[in-house]
């Protein structure tokens, strides 16, 4: 029985791991670079490298914006607030040519020139989650899966590790390949384990109203948004009057938010129906001083600027929710956990790709006898997703910096174009590992190095801000992190492919 | 100030907590150094002083946090402790010598 458990355990982890094991590699690295995704909006923006604001900013210098929101008969009005990591006012709304994306300077007031790229926040953040397919949800429901899997994995790994605690620190470096990455496998899966566990239980929890629609959809009978007014203390919008209105006073409203929080700073300002007789504005508190993300807003009455109700702290049973969100989001200040949740996060990629790598070295030589093409094919699907899926990512950064303001090509626009290279050069390395699958890995090792390096260049050279430059001032610090771990992953890359280029250590000692 | 020593606090207490288990393993006390097998006693002194750090390890923690930051800087940081025994064990392990030749005695 023990041993029948055990076994369909181990085929368990097997062949979910195989399977999945590249969608779970892309929403492990790209969790982890959504980390800095704030950060990594600074390096791709140039324009947005503003230094902290100085004088508090009035919400009111934005009406001229709110009124062309109004006047497009957007649906909403939406301004993100300055924060610790990002000093740029993000302002967003929708008109007939689709979304409306606009960083202001806080300090002058001056709306900054598009920097026509999605960044962090808005491609490699959302790809995490949803892997941007749209249509009918399926990329949340395929990140749902993965992660299922992924739950499914931390448990089998566990009853299929024979000596847990034996091999609770052993890894040999010196062994053979096989036994080297088995090793990699099992140290960066059970010292991680808590962490990966919680980060993929808690990344399921955020979703459950979709993983779960049927709790919601029975006792409200479909109506969302009356059961986001219960859960998250939502008011429920009222329809467009088609009436025109006013909008009251923006810094009165924002004061009297912070007056009923004891003087909370504050995240972001919402407007509903814009320019409508019937708009709410919804203003949120920034609760980076706690580990939960509490959704705290209070609303208002748009053109007579009312308070209508506001919201502090949750229910016993969402605060658990909201709990984990916060622990997933970390939209909270604390330095030190988030450079943890980063290397937390790349030993996650490690467990992934060590697992992979294991799989095809078990069965290398068997293959090759049987005459299968099984290790070919998952050989090419591994390199395509590991490798593949970080030269995409430097691809994706070295085009930002070559592409001038304002570009288009193909009738697409720079933001567009950037996406697009992110694609066409992540298929590209699968077709290269299917081709030439003797050299793949050194290969893209070899072109990991080069693109993050060119990446750090080509910084330098449009911008201006080395690393001399973006050391020595505190609001440049996320460009000189970003080029620093560009530099250190190009020579981890470059020493990889070193090793990889050397005939194996066991040939060696044959030849001997 | 004080937080950064308190960060350092933690990762040091996590660190050598683990160290000390892993040295009370027999794999690890032979490859520091040890006999092949870890005496008796040294193996009690290893395992007691090891879990007694990581319990400092969170005292520390939850000192310089409170309970919510705490106890995930907490669980984050003794991953990263871990980690780091295993890379000292791997390529730097003359470095926990002197202790297992000072433990050595003990059994």
């Amino acid at each position: 029985m023990e041993q029948g458990f055990r076994a369909s355990m181990n085929w368990l982890h097997t062949w979910a791991g195989v399977v999945l094991g590249g969608l779970l590699f892309a929403i492990f690295w790209m969790g982890t670079l959504a980390v800095f995704d704030r950060e990594i909006d600074r390096w791709m923006a140039p324009m947005i490298r503003l230094p902290a604001v100085e004088k508090p900013f009035s919400l009111e210098s934005l009406r001229p914006l709110y009124e062309t929101a109004a006047a497009a008969k957007s649906p909403f009005f939406s301004v993100g607030l300055p924060t610790d990591r990002d000093a740029a006012i993000r302002v967003l709304w929708r008109d007939q040519s689709g979304q409306m994306h606009r960083f202001i300077d806080p300090n002058t007031g001056a709306v900054l020139a598009d920097p026509g790229t999605l960044a962090g926040t808005r491609f490699i953040f959302p790809f995490h989650y949803m892997l941007h397919i749209r249509a009918e949800n399926i990329g949340y429901w395929l990140v749902g899966l993965a992660a299922m899997a992924m739950m499914a994995l931390c448990v089998s790994g566990v009853i299929i590790h024979r000596k847990i605690f034996t091999d609770f620190f052993t890894f040999r470096p010196d062994r053979k390949p096989r036994r080297l990455v088995l090793d990699l496998h099992n140290v960066t899966g059970v010292l991680g384990w808590p962490f990966h566990f919680l980060i993929t239980l808690s990344g399921l929890v955020i979703f459950w109203s979709t993983y779960f629609p049927s709790t919601w959809q029975l006792t409200y009978n479909g109506d969302r948004l009356a059961f986001f007014a219960d859960a998250y203390g939502n008011v429920v919008p009222k329809g467009r009057s088609g009436e025109p209105g006013g909008m009251a006073s923006f810094d009165a409203m924002a004061a009297e938010a912070r007056r009923v929080w004891d003087g909370s700073a504050l995240r972001y300002v919402f407007v509903r129906n814009p320019g409508d007789a019937k708009s709410i504005m919804q203003i949120g508190r920034l609760d980076e001083g706690i580990v939960s993300s509490t959704y705290d807003a209070a609303y208002f009455d748009g053109p007579s600027g009312a308070l209508i109700s506001y919201k502090s702290g949750t229910a016993p049973v969402m605060s658990v929710q909201r709990f984990l969100a916060g622990f997933h989001f970390i939209q909270f200040r604390h330095w030190s956990l988030r450079w943890i949740y980063f290397g937390l996060g790349l030993a996650g990629c490690v467990l992934i790709a060590t697992g992979y790598l294991f799989w095809l070295e078990s069965r290398r030589k068997k293959h090759a006898q049987l005459g299968l093409k099984g290790v070919r094919l998952v050989e090419g699907l591994a390199v395509g997703s590991v490798t593949g899926m970080l030269i995409a990512t430097a691809a994706f950064f070295v085009v930002n910096r070559l592409l001038p303001l304002g570009a288009e090509a193909f009738g697409q626009d720079r933001a567009a174009l950037e996406v697009w290279t992110f694609y066409l050069v992540w298929l590209a390395t699968f077709a290269h590992a299917w081709v030439r699958p003797q050299r793949a890995w050194m290969e893209q090792c070899w072109t990991v190095a080069a693109l993050a390096c060119a990446a750090v260049l080509l910084n330098w050279i449009t911008t201006g801000d080395h690393l001399l430059r973006s050391l020595s001032y505190r609001h440049l610090w996320p460009i000189a992190g970003m080029d620093i771990l560009l530099l250190a992953g190009a020579a981890i890359a470059a020493v990889s492919a070193l090793r990889l280029s050397r005939p194996s250590r066991v040939a060696q000692v044959r030849h001997a | 100030m004080p937080d950064a020593m308190l960060l350092l606090g933690v990762f040091a207490a996590a660190y050598l907590g683990f160290a000390a288990l892993a040295m009370s393993q027999d794999r690890h006390w032979h490859h520091v150094g040890g006999a092949r097998h870890c005496p008796r006693r040294a193996c009690v002194v290893l395992r007691c002083a090891g879990w007694a750090l990581l319990i400092v390890a969170l005292v520390l923690a939850l000192m310089r946090d409170g309970a919510g930051f705490g106890s995930l800087l907490w669980a984050t940081v003794i991953t990263v402790g871990a980690l780091s025994v295993v890379a000292t064990l791997s390529w730097r392990a003359h470095w926990l010598r002197p202790a297992a030749r000072l433990l050595q005695h003990l059994g």
